[in-house]
């Protein structure tokens, strides 16, 4: 079990989103993307990683988090190219490949979604304290929801794991604290 | 012969004004205003887990004197159409559904995305950008009403 202390911006530290210290390397991973390919987070060194959890089956707010990091790639211009954001999904039984190519094609062709065997993705949200709970629910034509966590993840250059964007942080926030990784 | 036409005619104005005053009692107290539709793709096409799912979002007043209470919705654009709330529990999202949705009277509820949304269960299209979603709102006194959201 991985406990940090999630600090509120202090001195020297100029961030608007949550801070993770110590600040460590972020834990790695191989999934595979939508397009069928392996995708390795240690082979995005230089690159500001912005990692969100979700599922397609989620019309609210996953959807709502994609639109965001798709405003947020705009508004970094030519700095873009430096900027990787990735989906993965805490639904492989409904997820395959294809629906997740057409999902997040439908906000954004600058996104990876990824997925993976059930124990792999576990593994994943474990190392980032994710948490992901299948819901049979009463009262909806839904097979079943999930509940799950709604931070964005974000890996700096050197791929240490930096920050925690929180569900409604504002664009302006999110390319600030991205923009300043980038500089470091 | 005469007194009986202008009697016809004094109880048919009469009879014109009521109908304007009672319509005038029913101006509908619900507002839909602001409403729209995230993006969405149909999805499942291939059997990928049986369909996409939408959000549509509206704000609803109630400009009259008693509380109005939203029961259900229907469109052409999903299979099954659900009221759904999403509640952030520690950052931890938990969608659900909700069977109704009161309306104070002089109040308002809007719809937003981590709050509730009207939730298109199985698209029968993909939402697209520049498309416009029509849906029934069905209220216990106002009755069905028609909301367009556009797609962004």
């Amino acid at each position: 079990m991985v406990v940090w202390l999630v600090a509120a911006p202090v001195q020297g530290a100029e961030f608007k989103g949550g801070l993770l210290t110590p600040s460590r390397m972020a834990p790695d991973f191989a999934l595979t993307t939508q397009d069928g390919k392996d995708l390795r987070l240690s082979g995005l060194r230089g690159h500001v990683v912005a990692i969100s959890f979700g599922y397609t089956f989620c019309p609210d707010v996953c959807p709502m988090t994609l639109a965001e990091l798709t405003q947020v790639r705009g508004r970094l211009g030519t700095d873009a190219r430096r900027f990787e954001a990735l989906f993965i999904t805490v639904d492989p039984e409904r997820d395959t490949p294809p629906r997740l190519r057409e999902y997040v094609n439908a906000f954004s062709r600058g996104f990876t979604a990824l997925t993976g065997s059930a124990g792999r993705l576990a593994d994943v949200r474990k190392a980032y304290g994710v948490v992901a709970e299948k819901r049979v629910v009463p009262g909806t034509a839904a097979a079943y929801l999930i509940d799950h966590s709604s931070f964005v993840y974000i890996v700096d250059p050197a791929g240490q794991l930096r920050l925690m964007f929180p569900f409604g942080m504002s664009i302006d926030d999110m390319v600030h604290d991205i923009r300043l990784l980038m500089q470091r | 012969m005469h007194v009986r036409h202008w009697a016809r005619l004094v109880t048919a104005v009469a009879v014109v004004a009521l109908g304007w005053s009672l319509s005038g009692a029913q101006t509908p107290a619900i507002g839909l205003d602001g409403a729209w539709a995230r993006r969405a793709p149909m999805s499942g096409m291939g059997g990928h887990g049986g369909g996409g799912n939408g959000a549509v979002y509206v704000t609803i007043s109630n400009a009259g004197a008693e509380p109005d209470t939203l029961l259900s919705a229907t469109s052409d654009a999903a299979r099954t159409v659900e009221l759904h709330e999403t509640t952030n529990d520690g950052g931890v999202m938990r969608m659900r559904p909700i069977q109704k949705l009161i309306v104070p009277a002089g109040g308002r509820v809007e719809m937003k995305p981590g709050g509730m949304h009207i939730m298109l269960l199985g698209l029968t299209h993909d939402l697209k950008p520049g498309d416009t979603v029509k849906v029934t709102v069905t209220f216990d006194r106002a009755g069905p009403m028609t909301l367009e959201a556009p797609v962004r």
